[in-house]
């Protein structure tokens, strides 16, 4: 399901389009979260600034993120935990499989992960035999139907309350009803038995503490503090890029992160976790893994351009203020990051000319850097990834995607820039305009290759008079002082 | 492990050992400082009227007691009062600590609920700590202390450490936390620089009412995975 596939972005995209049901979902999460969440930055003692101090203090970090990782490492290695940095997703998952089998682990729970996502844990895990349970709520619809999330803060927010008793009264036996508070039950009674009797807990990570040596989770359902307390064995998976350096760092991130994700002050549970349980501690994990993965995240950091990407706090704000994602949901993205973010991130790591719709399928409108916490400006990164496209571009082995749209593009650079080129051009398209087929005066389908712009929508013909025309002829002797 | 911290410094364009680290880690004289404020009787009861209008929205309870002779006695009749979600016995599991002490709730409920405590110890062995992980999965209630309150959210901090086990304040069903009121912060900022200036355990959890979630069409539901009813006892004295 999770694949890059221009044909079948093209495809999800057309389906979700009509799917009025995906609409009134995601309206709500625009309506309860993303138009809430400049007000909610406004509020903070910066202000108006909110978003500055905390795209600064990400800068800060990023721009210094080998003395950060260095820090954190030795600092989490103090406390007892193990360290391990991860060049690729696949070494990732091999670390976190040698985990498992020496501890002779049967079950593993989860909490929400999109970097496990990123680097397909679960189904290695599972592969291993190792029965492997999503514990978030919507993690766990989505698990059950066996689908993928369709938003990287609300997985499930693609399904309706009815769909959900369905799936209940099918994988779980139980009675079925649509009344969400039911629901949450029976969810909680199924996932606290496999909480207790799991050996060990895999989850993501917000953010990090380097000076202190500390991982941190925000979650409201706390089946994070269940998954990283209960089993004996805790592994955080975290991206390089996502730490930070001090708790005064945290105090603008943290903040910033949750208004902007959930519209919220503050989540239900903020967890610093940092090794396993001391000696006196009569609960906790015995062991404890941090697992930090480049995965490609190195390779954006090398390129001035693009670095900015990695300011990113995967809140998941984008998406809700987004026109595109809104319109075409988070499963044609076939990746787990979608909406604007993905369309950027995406493309860089798995490569720009396999992702080239991505960037291409986004509408360069500005909500998305608008609502940012941390002011990233995607739409300039996705215009630069299509010029990337356009043009080719070796640094990033990109090859020039379509030879005749460049041909294309090239002549109407040329054609724009000579006046009588371009007059002759108009007088003869205008008279080929006759020929084409027409509805409530507007063309109805162009010729050949540019058929495909008619495909959804009309075009307007040329006008009888350009506005140049107009212009000369304009009566000059009533012009107001 | 190097080799990437290598690859990091090359994307960077940058030098190991170049000082760096002083820029990184440098704080502000202002956060620093944020907690040292004197607070007087009028400021904190501002505070306490700002938790009050943070925790209706969150489901937190929030009483008041003049000390912990009352709080004690509430508590326990709550304790009555409620049934356990999962099983039928009731028993109550505390944090070891002298505040909760004072409570006490063992005399108020005698033999009708069992009221244990985390036990204290240098270390633990497997089969303790099995017993430990029993006794606090049959617990419908779980009552801890805060070391902080904090005023602008409604928030509980909660150091770990000896005698203050992280799953009592998680796994029961109902969360108590009695808190003097002389631990109220103003935010979370002071609290962020009072830890700042610590030897932190290996974990602190910050809580901000009962659990919940709003995973299935955007309606918040209270009682997802963590307790389901939180209680918050503010002792005068």
């Amino acid at each position: 399901m999770l694949k890059q596939d221009p044909l079948q972005y093209r495809e999800l995209a057309a389906k979700a389009v009509q799917d009025k049901q995906l609409h009134k979902a995601l309206a709500k999460m625009r309506d309860k979260v993303g138009r809430n969440a400049e007000n909610l930055y406004n509020q903070l003692p910066t202000g108006a600034g909110s978003r500055q101090a905390a795209k600064d203090v990400r800068r800060k970090i990023v721009d210094n993120l080998d003395v950060v990782l260095e820090t954190l490492a030795a600092n989490i290695r103090a406390r007892g935990g193990h360290v391990h940095l991860a060049e690729t997703g696949e070494d990732a998952v091999e670390y976190c499989l040698s985990v498992a089998k020496r501890h002779q682990v049967t079950r593993v729970v989860k909490g929400k992960s999109m970097l496990s996502e990123e680097i397909h844990l679960n189904d290695a895990l599972e592969a291993a035999g190792i029965e492997t349970v999503e514990t978030d709520l919507g993690e766990y619809i989505v698990q059950l139907k066996g689908e993928a999330p369709s938003h990287i803060i609300a997985p499930a927010i693609h399904f309706t309350r009815e769909q959900v008793g369905e799936l209940f009264a099918e994988k779980l036996g139980e009675p079925y009803t649509d009344d969400p508070p039911t629901l949450t039950a029976m969810a909680r009674k199924a996932l606290r038995e496999k909480m207790l009797g799991a050996n060990m807990g895999i989850s993501g990570g917000n953010t990090a503490c380097a000076e202190t040596g500390h991982v941190t989770i925000v979650s409201n359902e706390g089946n994070i503090r269940m998954a990283t307390t209960m089993p004996r064995v805790h592994v955080v998976l975290l991206g390089i890029e996502k730490i930070a350096a001090t708790l005064e760092d945290h105090n603008i991130l943290l903040r910033m992160l949750t208004r902007a994700a959930a519209g919220q002050k503050i989540s239900t549970y903020v967890s610093y976790v940092g090794g396993p349980r001391l000696p006196e501690e009569p609960d906790g994990p015995e062991e404890f893994h941090l697992v930090l993965v480049d995965n490609g995240r190195s390779r954006i950091l090398a390129d001035p351009d693009f670095r900015e990407v990695l300011h990113c706090v995967r809140c998941g704000g984008c998406l809700n203020v987004c026109p595109v994602y809104m319109a075409i949901g988070g499963h044609s993205y076939g990746s787990p990051y979608c909406g604007p973010i993905g369309a950027v991130f995406t493309p860089l790591t798995q490569g720009i000319n396999t992702c080239h719709h991505l960037c291409q399928g986004e509408t360069l409108c500005g909500a998305c850097k608008q609502v940012c916490p941390v002011d990233n400006d995607l739409p300039r990164m996705l215009s630069l990834l299509r010029f990337k496209l356009a043009n080719g571009d070796r640094s990033w082995n990109v090859r020039p995607h379509s030879l005749p749209t460049k041909l294309v593009f090239g002549a109407w650079s040329v054609l724009m820039r000579h006046r009588r080129m371009y007059d002759a051009m108009r007088l003869l398209a205008g008279f080929c305009q006759r020929f084409l087929p027409r509805k409530n005066g507007w063309i109805r389908r162009l010729p050949g290759p540019l058929g495909g712009w008619t495909r959804g929508r009309d075009f307007p013909p040329l006008a009888k008079k350009s506005f140049a025309q107009g212009w000369a002829r304009r009566d000059t002797t009533r012009r107001d002082a | 492990m190097s080799r990437i911290i290598e690859r990091v410094r090359q994307a960077l364009g940058v030098q190991a050992g170049d000082g760096r680290d002083k820029l990184v880690f440098a704080k502000s004289d202002d956060f620093v400082h944020c907690a040292d404020v004197k607070v007087t009787a009028q400021e904190r009861d501002g505070w306490m009227e700002s938790i009050r209008t943070e925790a209706q929205a969150l489901n937190l309870q929030v009483h008041e007691c003049p000390d912990l002779d009352a709080c004690g006695e509430a508590i326990a009749s709550l304790a009555r009062e409620r049934d356990p979600e999962w099983g039928t016995a009731k028993q109550i599991m505390r944090w070891n600590d002298p505040i909760l002490d004072g409570l006490g709730l063992e005399t108020r409920l005698g033999a009708d609920i069992a009221v244990k405590s985390v036990p204290k110890a240098d270390s633990f062995s497997q089969s303790e700590r099995q017993e430990f992980r029993r006794e606090i999965i049959a617990s419908y209630i779980g009552i801890t202390t805060a070391d902080y309150l904090l005023a602008d959210t409604a928030s509980l901090v909660l150091l770990g450490g000896r005698g203050r086990a992280r799953s009592v304040s998680l796994v029961p069903s109902i969360h108590i936390a009695v808190v003097p009121r002389s631990r109220m912060l103003a935010s979370y900022r002071q609290m962020l620089s009072l830890l700042s200036a610590m030897d932190l355990p290996s974990n602190v959890s910050i809580i901000t009412g009962p659990s919940k979630t709003a995973d299935i069409e955007a309606t918040l539901v209270h009682g997802a995975h963590g307790p389901r009813e939180m209680h918050l006892f503010v002792v005068a004295s």
